[in-house]
């Protein structure tokens, strides 16, 4: 549209994934060639879930295109000496300087071997954004993948701060690295901290918001009211990191109160349930064959659980006789044993955990606990199906989701089991209305996850573990996280490093563990789109680790508290600026599943700003003045760009002896996009998308749901008992144990069949005052922290717009405290307060607020920059400074949780 | 930027608006004060000169701070329905006449200068009862206390031009008038607190408290008791009835700057009830700060 | 006749601002200004509270205050309801901001600047001298719903005819068109729900309709 004023205004289509729950669809519109409006691309309103629009991240863009202060030419470093408090005297150079400044460090590391002397690669890179950067770095990962191993290690959130138990026990049960519920289907939803209307995107919103208007019923159950508990039916305040305990709760009450009302059926045989389990905790197998056993109820005696026609047991003891296999070469015999079946051993396990117990660690009424649980049952509809696409398949209208902090650090595995465990009891995960996941990132095929379900001979998926044999297990660990080697769980793929321990690379840095080789900086780091200084934890000693890296290389928008210890800054084309075709639809992160699947283009909806450069150029150059132009290509041939540019019906492979420009690689991608979507027939380029936006076709609903795929190879989900990670664990320990290596003996211990409950809080409590020789009671509060959507993954503190309407919503700009609390304290709205935990301080604005618990403070992810411009002026307090990066609080996925108990003390003077 | 909703300070209207109902109100009690002592055969020119002085002066400061001021005469185009455009259509004749009076001293125009000066209070009046942004302002009993004050400011200031030029008879009507002023003022001012209650937030009501002890007593109790003890001790009359004078004025323009500049605060928001949210039922509304 | 009124479901509405970002990138308003926006309301002490999100903004009422006081007749009320300013008229006095019990109207007397370093490009590009040292307040995106009525588009069905905030609203929370029309959406969600809006008792008649529950 052009209103009547416009004439010379155009409307560029263009995408913006600034976070995960992307992407979504819009226009920018161009007058006189300046962008002047984003609006939603009201032509992919029918194709996509968020019906084209964009949420209000989008409009932070061209705030951030013409921000003043942005890099527009590259820099260099003049002050060597690396600090916070050292200017980094950076002065303009051009971009000849400055790419053959990389590359010539480059070519040094490649001359001196990938590796350093602990093993570890040279070469360094982190990006942000739960993988965002990657739909706007253009080629550079075909750049990465041509110079060798990269220690992708050195998180900036990943790993500590993403939804981590989630990832890598939903990747294990139901080739879920993000769980959503089904929504567009589901009636009932229990939601522990999951801040979908947060951080759902445009597409959660949207679902949601269609879900309350079809009269669902969603229960928020989190420490304070957040957006979320806002447009719930009902919120729950729960004490923080005590999520574990009510979900136990809930599974006492449908186990031990309602157990006839469970999916019976689909407890017997797409779960584990059935499977026997011998005196020493593996499964009880078949002598013959090792497959592990159930015990027939027709037969009246065990038989392989793949037999047909069985009747499999889920209650009692029997005594049969069977094979056991450990750890290791670990073997035992059993004759006439008495052994119980894994569901057995859950009711029994689960026996104590009664709404009163779990009441009390809550600090919930149990009658609330008790009725939830009844409440999930009532709206499961078992037995009932519905049919999607002609497949017949039951239809369990509730679901479960996780927040962050629930799903990451000790408890988390609790949590996640119990959440897929309930869905199970009912038959209701991965069906229409129940519990699903979306995408897959450790597993592979990445593009559809359920191409990814392959059996194991046990008689459920089969899992890329990490070997811990003494053959395959990684003793050496090839990168500073060590993730292969102490987390089996985290598989091998390209995502496994970032979700690996990311803060033992960082932590390693100061001190190696007993045993452990030496970490080393990096020779070269690249940064891009992430900001570890401010965004991690305990980022004092970040910020004192960045100081000794030797060569940092920053993809640049302003001067930011990464950038501040860069040695050279490379000014990229921003989100409006740059070229680039990504995929869409079919299922991706958190609530993206949609009906279509396809490519968007990234474009330029007006000429650059300054000398910033697309980042597909700074690529291909970096290929080109490092020598490895040749692999580098192949790479972009292959599909390292997102699309392999030869298929089976077509080839538009570049040639691999010159440098292409930007145009022909993206030409040649919408080429083999166009041809792809089409299995040949039609190759529109890349005009076709620059005029159009965007290309689809349809994605069946029926791949939502992982259930088909599972009934097809007649799997089962590998719930409730967890025989194969107690194995693993145990060989882990041995191999740890071999090394002299006993750090790592607490986290052994999560690697329980079925796990029990910990006290979490105490053991936060705990290791503050063990590490800090503190007395717990000095700091009463517990801090968490919460998604802003307006601020999340955009950088957006440093815009101005983003800041003016991020104000709009209770909690930014401070430290939110229960209102009758702060009262008692003498504290009022405004009043500066210093919030100092057992690690450090951080000073911030009092916000009262009548929806959170007393005991709770909340600081809404901002994150007290001391160098971004605008944000830098912003005094905005950070829990990430409060937050310590201990062994003690991580857990065996390699994760800890954003929490930590506090004080707050009025700043005296200050009003 | 206001996240949940209550009132806060309205900021368009700053002190040089507040000014302009202080020496509007203060000018045109004068003109109506001094019509009256020209009836009774007392001078017109100087407190005439002094009410076109403050009238004008506060009208042209705040034609200044318009936002476009060289528009300044669009204010005429709405006589319908805007008592701004009624306030500008008569303070053109007000000043007029008033100039003449001072320049020619006829008692008649004076009279009719008198007589347009209380059109010209009943505009300023009205123009921040039809404010209806501001429960402050808005509330009908304001109206009382706009013109009582503006009678006791001219009451005192006619007070302390006739105590300068030694107008004897002039003194004494005019401290009976304050007397009578003051007492109307003090009764409407509680007129208007009363209505105000329960229909204005609560700092609009906290800041009107504040201004209760120093404009009861010293704007009232004290000029009265002053006016008492300055009839029974002849030797301190002048200096008594003046400080008399002075602190009931004061206490006007006080009681107006503060009713203007701090209780000015606005309707904030309000939601009749709370959403269901999904299979939730409607709560409870809210009307923070009220 | 036609009246055009906004309709917002508070139920739907999450309080992301993505409608507050959209009026400011359609009417490029100054930095501060916010035609539309969401406030984040609290009702109710802990345990107890419920928390919503109310959009604000001109409520376009049929018996509009800030046009009774306008001394300029530069505040006026179109035929369909919306309650425009005519920027050329406007003294700038600013009776008609304390008139507003919806505090709705703003005034802004530099152009605005985001940063302090620099004026941006899309700042300078969107300039509009005229809006200076005046009144303004949400047009209900008028300009949009005049080129739909010339082009026989309907305002709140089709994007090009409907304001920025409604087409930007990511869940669907807010709604415009007609309410004279019995078959216009906004008419149907209001015979479908129970509904207020806000300071109905002081007598404006605002053009805001606030969905609450299902009837």
């Amino acid at each position: 549209m052009s209103s009547p004023a416009d004439g010379t205004a155009k409307k560029v289509p263009t995408y913006c994934y600034q976070c995960v729950a992307g992407p979504d669809l819009m226009t920018v519109k161009v007058v006189d060639g300046v962008a002047t409006e984003v609006e939603p691309n009201f032509a992919a309103a029918e194709v996509t879930p968020s019906a084209g629009k964009v949420c209000v991240k989008a409009f932070g863009l061209l705030q951030k295109m013409y921000n003043p202060n942005r890099i527009l030419t590259p820099m260099k470093r003049t002050n060597p000496r690396k600090g916070v408090d050292q200017d980094p005297g950076f002065v303009p150079i051009s971009w000849d300087e400055a790419l053959d400044t990389i590359a010539e460090r480059l070519e040094a590391v490649q001359a001196k071997g990938p590796n350093d002397d602990s093993g570890y690669p040279r070469i360094a890179a982190s990006f942000g954004g739960g993988g965002t950067p990657t739909y706007y770095m253009g080629t550079l990962p075909a750049f990465l993948a041509s110079i060798g191993p990269i220690d992708f290690g050195f998180g900036s959130g990943q790993g500590v701060k993403c939804y981590h138990s989630e990832h890598l026990y939903g990747e294990l049960w139901h080739r879920a690295f993000t769980v959503a519920p089904d929504t567009p289907n589901t009636e009932y939803m229990l939601s522990f901290g999951y801040n979908v209307e947060a951080s759902g995107g445009v597409c959660g919103v949207k679902r949601h918001a269609d879900a309350r208007a079809r009269g669902a019923k969603r229960v928020q159950i989190e420490p304070h009211l957040s957006v979320t508990g806002a447009c719930s039916a009902e919120w729950v305040p729960i004490r923080p990191k005590t999520d574990a305990a009510f979900m136990f709760g809930l599974l006492h009450v449908m186990l031990h109160e309602q157990r006839q009302r469970l999916d019976i059926p689909f407890l017997k045989h797409r779960t584990t349930s059935p499977y026997l389990v011998a005196p020493n905790g593996f499964f009880l197998r078949d002598p013959a064959t090792s497959k592990p056993l159930i015990y027939c109820l027709q037969r009246k005696r065990a038989v392989p659980f793949d037999t047909s026609d069985s009747d499999p047991a889920l209650e009692g003891t029997f005594k049969v006789s069977g094979i056991e296999i450990g750890a290791d070469d670990d073997a035992w015999e059993h004759r006439m044993e008495k052994v119980q079946p894994a569901f057995q051993k859950l009711i029994d396990h689960t026996a104590g955990y009664t709404p009163l117990w779990a009441g009390r660690i809550c600090d919930v009424p149990h009658k609330v606990i008790r009725r939830l649980a009844l409440e999930f049952i009532d709206h499961a509809r078992v037995g009932e199906t519905t049919e999607v696409e002609g497949r017949e398949l039951p239809y369990r209208p509730v679901a479960i989701a996780l927040g962050k902090t629930v799903n990451n650090g000790w408890g988390g595995f609790d949590c996640c089991w119990a959440r897929t465990l309930m869905a199970c009891l009912v038959g209701a995960l991965e069906v229409p209305g129940g519990t699903l996941g979306t995408t897959v990132r450790l597993n592979r095929p990445a593009t559809d996850r359920n191409l990814s379900v392959k059996p194991h001979p046990d008689g459920f998926m089969d899992y890329p573990m990490n070997p811990t044999d003494k053959a395959g297990w990684l003793a050496k660990p090839d990168v500073r996280n060590a993730n292969r080697t102490l987390i089996p769980l985290v598989a091998n793929s390209p995502w496994s490093q970032a979700l690996g321990p990311t803060h033992l690379a960082w932590m390693q840095q100061q001190q190696a563990p007993e045993h452990w080789p030496q970490a080393t900086p990096p020779d070269i780091w690249f940064v891009y789109r992430t900001n570890p200084a401010i965004s991690f934890w305990d980022t004092t000693q970040i910020t004192e680790v960045l100081s000794r890296f030797p060569f940092t290389v920053c993809f640049a928008l302003t001067n930011d508290e990464t950038n501040h210890f860069a040695d050279i800054l490379l000014p990229d084309r921003t989100d409006l600026e740059g070229l680039q075709l990504i995929r869409v639809g079919g299922t991706k992160f958190i609530e993206q599943f949609w009906d279509y699947q396809g490519f968007a283009l990234r474009q330029p909806v007006v000429e650059a700003q300054g000398d910033a450069r697309d980042f597909t150029w700074i690529a291909t150059e970096l290929a080109r003045r490092s020598g490895v132009l040749d692999k580098y290509v192949k790479a972009v041939n292959r599909g390292a760009a997102g699309v392999p540019l030869k298929g089976e019906h077509y080839d538009f492979s570049l040639a691999e002896d010159e440098a292409p420009s930007v145009e022909a690689v993206w030409d040649a991608t919408c080429r083999a996009a166009s041809a792809e979507i089409t299995d040949g027939a039609e190759d529109q380029g890349l005009d076709w998308y620059r005029e159009h936006g965007f290309r689809v076709a349809p994605f069946p609903r029926v791949k939502w749901y992982l259930y088909a795929a599972i009934e097809d190879a007649g799997l089962r989900f590998e719930l409730p008992y967890q025989e194969r990670l107690m194995r693993v664990g145990k060989q882990l320990g041995r191999r740890l144990h071999e090394h002299g290596i006993s750090w790592w003996d607490e986290q052994l211990e999560e690697y329980d069949p079925l796990p029990e409950y910990k006290n979490y809080p105490e053991m936060w409590e705990k290791a503050l005052e063990r590490n800090y020789r503190v007395d717990i009671r000095d700091y009463p509060f517990w801090a968490v922290t919460a998604r802003s959507m307006q601020y999340a993954w955009g950088g957006n503190a440093g815009i101005q717009m983003m800041r003016e309407v991020a104000e709009n919503v209770g909690g930014h700009g401070g430290v939110v405290i229960n209102a009758t609390k702060a009262a008692e304290l003498g504290l009022a709205d405004g009043d500066l307060v210093e919030i100092r935990s057992p690690l450090n301080a951080t000073r911030g604005r009092v916000v009262t607020r009548q929806g959170i618990r007393p005991d709770t403070l909340l600081m809404i992810g901002q994150f007290e920059h001391w160098a971004t411009p605008y944000a830098k002026d912003l005094e905005l307090p950070s829990l990430n400074k409060l937050v310590p990066m201990l062994i003690d609080l991580t857990d065996s996925t390699g994760s800890g949780a954003d929490l930590t108990r506090v004080q707050v003390n009025r700043v005296e003077g200050a009003r | 930027m206001n996240v949940g909703g209550k009132p806060w300070l309205q900021t368009h209207w700053d002190w040089h608006v507040a000014v302009n109902f202080l020496t509007g109100g203060s000018g045109s009690g004068l003109l109506l004060v001094a019509a009256l002592g020209a009836l009774a055969g007392q001078p017109l020119a100087a407190p005439t000169w002094l009410g076109l002085l403050l009238i004008g002066g506060g009208l042209a400061q705040v034609m200044l701070h318009l936002g476009r001021p060289l528009r300044g005469l669009n204010a005429l185009f709405n006589p319908r329905t805007s008592w701004m455009s009624r306030e500008a259509f008569v303070a053109g004749p007000l000043l007029l006449v008033a100039l003449l009076a001072a320049l020619l001293e006829w008692t008649l125009l004076g009279l009719l200068a008198g007589l347009l000066a209380v059109a010209f209070l009943y505009c300023q009046a009205r123009i921040l009862k039809e404010a209806r942004g501001i429960p402050a302002w808005r509330e009908p009993r304001l109206l009382p206390l706009i013109l009582a004050t503006g009678l006791v400011e001219g009451a005192a200031l006619y007070l302390l031009v006739a105590l300068l030029g030694g107008w004897h008879e002039a003194t004494l009507g005019a401290s009976v008038l304050l007397l009578v002023a003051l007492v109307t003022r003090i009764l409407a001012w509680r007129g208007y607190r009363k209505a105000l209650q329960g229909n204005a937030p609560n700092e609009a009501l906290r800041a009107l408290e504040r201004a209760e002890a120093p404009f009861a007593g010293a704007g009232h109790v004290a000029p009265v008791l002053l006016l008492v003890v300055a009839a029974g001790v002849p030797s301190a009359q002048a200096p008594l009835t003046a400080l008399a004078g002075l602190m009931a004025l004061l206490a006007g323009w006080g009681v107006k700057f503060a009713i203007v500049t701090r209780a000015g605060y606005n309707q904030g928001f309000a939601i009749m009830h709370t959403p269901a949210r999904g299979a939730g039922t409607g709560g409870l509304g809210s009307k923070p700060g009220w | 006749m036609t009246r055009y009124v906004m309709v917002a479901d508070l139920e739907r509405c999450v309080g992301c601002q993505t409608c507050t970002a959209a009026c400011k990138h359609t009417n490029a308003t100054a930095p501060g200004v916010q035609w539309r926006r969401v406030l984040d309301m609290e009702v109710g002490e802990f345990p107890d509270v419920r928390r919503a999100f109310v959009p604000v903004g001109c409520m376009h009422c049929a018996d509009p205050p800030c046009m009774h006081v306008c001394p300029s007749t530069a505040t006026g009320q179109r035929a369909d309801g919306l309650v425009t300013i005519d920027y050329d008229l406007c003294i700038g006095c600013g009776y008609c901001a304390v008139a507003c019990p919806y505090q709705a109207r703003y005034m802004v007397e530099q152009p605005g600047q985001a940063y302090r370093e620099g004026r941006m490009r899309s700042e300078t590009q969107r300039e509009n001298p005229g809006r200076l040292g005046v009144a303004q307040k949400c047009t209900f995106c008028s300009d949009r719903i005049d080129y739909g009525e010339q082009h026989g588009l309907t305002p709140g069905v089709d994007p090009e005819a409907t304001p920025a905030c409604v087409n930007a609203c990511i869940a669907s929370a807010l709604q415009f068109g007609d309410i004279e029309d019995p078959d216009s959406n906004v008419s149907q969600l209001l015979a479908a729900h129970k509904h207020f809006r806000m300071h109905e008792e002081l007598g404006t008649d605002p053009g805001f309709y606030y969905l609450w529950e299902d009837r």
